[in-house]
């Protein structure tokens, strides 16, 4: 007889044949047979089989049943592992001790595996029942294969998914970094635009200002919101970080700021797939417009400009008011509140101040330490 | 197994040869499942069905002796138990009752040579 202790090992935890037949001397036979290679259990009749199946359907290799017994016969058992579709994954054998064709036929329809006769011939039984448990082996073991291919694949794709994510927060870092680095070189406090995107973000969650935006655009526009004054890069050190007012020249010189981050922002192709894109461009080039059409550099007037670029204007003044900056010191919060009402700063829209000062307790939380005082 | 028992049970109809195969060489297990089989309670619930006209009963017992009879190479048992199941599924009923004559003579030998085993001195 064949050495087969190796394939109990392979088999895993499947290493049971169970054996339902409500004779004891028919079980035992069966049983002597296969207890050398596997685990046996027993059933007495089809009822207590069913039960021992459905309990631990991984555990078994096969199952070999009697077709008349008490409580349920063997056909009615193959019925309901047939419905439960277990048929496919568990080699089930019919033993029995005659076989009509009526019934061989249903057996076989429903997914039995073998009908085999009885009295049975044991190296017949053996080798007929050992081949289908080494076939089903073999199949799982294939699956399993199939299943490590695809679990490596959805980890790929995984792995594509975490890349692009970090692509993502690297591209949000480079604007990020990108905004610092204008900031510091205007020596402004290096938390103006990280407030400037709190305000803003703040506006268009909390009001009726961001109506129509969903979350995702508005998280968007706040990173958009960063990038506003990138354009000042390219007006000199001695303008931007002149103490005192300026000139007439000076300010003409200033006021490009907002077309020179429009074109810087187009010069890096990398960043037009970004979904931020089109909101730091018009943000960069629109936030020094005003509602009364006396902003620059284009001149429009209300709804001509984007609710988006409108809302980072007020911001961008709210905070250059309650922060010192070189040119200037921090003005109280009641001045600050007085200046933006009364229009000292350029007209906005009354929508959009109502809303402003509807949250501007909140907003004031921002300015702890550096104001205003 | 000695010659005495073995040839005992031939006589009664029972091929040791092909039941101790089926054990696969294992006398000891042939013997116990022998000792089962005076314990098996069909041959008693058959017998009462016929009496009682229980069909489905005695197609259950009947059936039950014959995968019995056969698995312990009683031949000439499971061939008698054969037709009756045939003559039962048929719906013979008077039929299977009669050959209970033949049936219960062949029974006893079998039981008496299988219970033989102390007297042949083992």
């Amino acid at each position: 007889m064949r050495d087969m202790s190796g394939l109990t090992e392979e088999s895993g935890r499947r290493e049971s044949v169970l054996i339902v037949d409500d004779d004891v001397i028919n079980r035992a036979i069966l049983s002597h047979i296969f207890s050398p290679h596997y685990h046996i259990r027993e059933a007495e009749d089809g009822r207590a089989g069913l039960r021992e199946i459905l309990r631990g359907p991984d555990e078994l290799c096969a199952v070999l049943l009697d077709v008349v017994m008490p409580e349920m016969d063997g056909l009615e058992v193959v019925r309901r592992l047939h419905a439960a579709g277990m048929l496919e994954k568990l080699p089930v054998f019919l033993i029995t001790a005659e076989a009509s064709d009526g019934v061989v036929k249903e057996a076989y329809g429903l997914g039995v595996i073998d009908v085999i006769t009885k009295p049975v011939v044991p190296y017949v039984v053996e080798r007929r029942v050992q081949s289908v448990i080494e076939l089903f082996q073999a199949r799982r073991r294939l699956s399993q294969t199939v299943e490590t291919q695809q679990e490596r694949l959805l980890k790929q794709q995984g792995m594509l998914l975490a890349q692009t994510r970090q692509m993502v927060r690297l591209s949000q870092g480079m604007v990020e970094s990108l905004a610092a680095a204008i900031e510091f070189r205007s020596e402004e406090s290096g938390n103006h635009v990280r407030r400037i995107s709190d305000i803003t973000r703040k506006l268009l969650l909390d009001t009726e200002l961001g109506q129509g935006l969903r979350r995702s655009d508005v998280r968007q526009i706040a990173l958009a919101s960063v990038l506003h004054d990138v354009g000042k890069i390219a007006v000199p050190d001695a303008i931007l970080n002149k103490p005192g007012r300026l000139t007439a020249e000076e300010f003409e010189i200033m006021k490009t700021h907002t077309v020179q981050g429009e074109r810087l922002l187009e010069r890096i192709p990398q960043l037009h797939e970004h979904p931020a894109y089109r909101y730091a461009v018009d943000i960069a080039r629109h936030h020094h417009e005003r509602w009364d059409g006396r902003g620059y550099p284009d001149g429009l007037k209300g709804e001509e400009i984007s609710v988006w670029a409108q809302v980072v204007s007020l911001a961008d003044v709210y905070d250059a008011l309650s922060c010192k900056r070189v040119y200037k010191d921090a003005f109280p919060r009641q001045r600050v509140l007085e200046m933006i009402r009364d229009g000292e700063c350029g007209v906005f829209n009354p929508k959009l101040l109502e809303c402003f000062f509807s949250v501007e307790e909140e907003l004031s939380g921002l300015y702890g330490k550096e104001g205003p005082a | 197994m000695n010659e005495a028992w073995r040839d005992r049970l031939e006589a009664a109809g029972l091929d040791t040869a092909q039941a101790l195969e089926r054990m696969m060489g294992s006398e000891a297990l042939l013997e116990r499942l022998l000792d089962k089989f005076l314990e098996d309670g069909n041959f008693a619930a058959l017998t009462a069905a016929l009496e009682a006209g229980d069909a489905a009963g005695a197609v259950q017992a009947a059936h039950t002796l014959k995968g019995v009879c056969g698995n312990l190479s009683m031949t000439e048992l499971y061939r008698l138990f054969t037709r009756q199941v045939e003559a039962l599924r048929g719906g013979d009923l008077d039929g299977a009752r009669t050959m209970m004559g033949e049936i219960s003579p062949a029974y006893q030998a079998v039981t008496a040579a299988i219970r033989g085993r102390e007297d042949a001195g083992r």
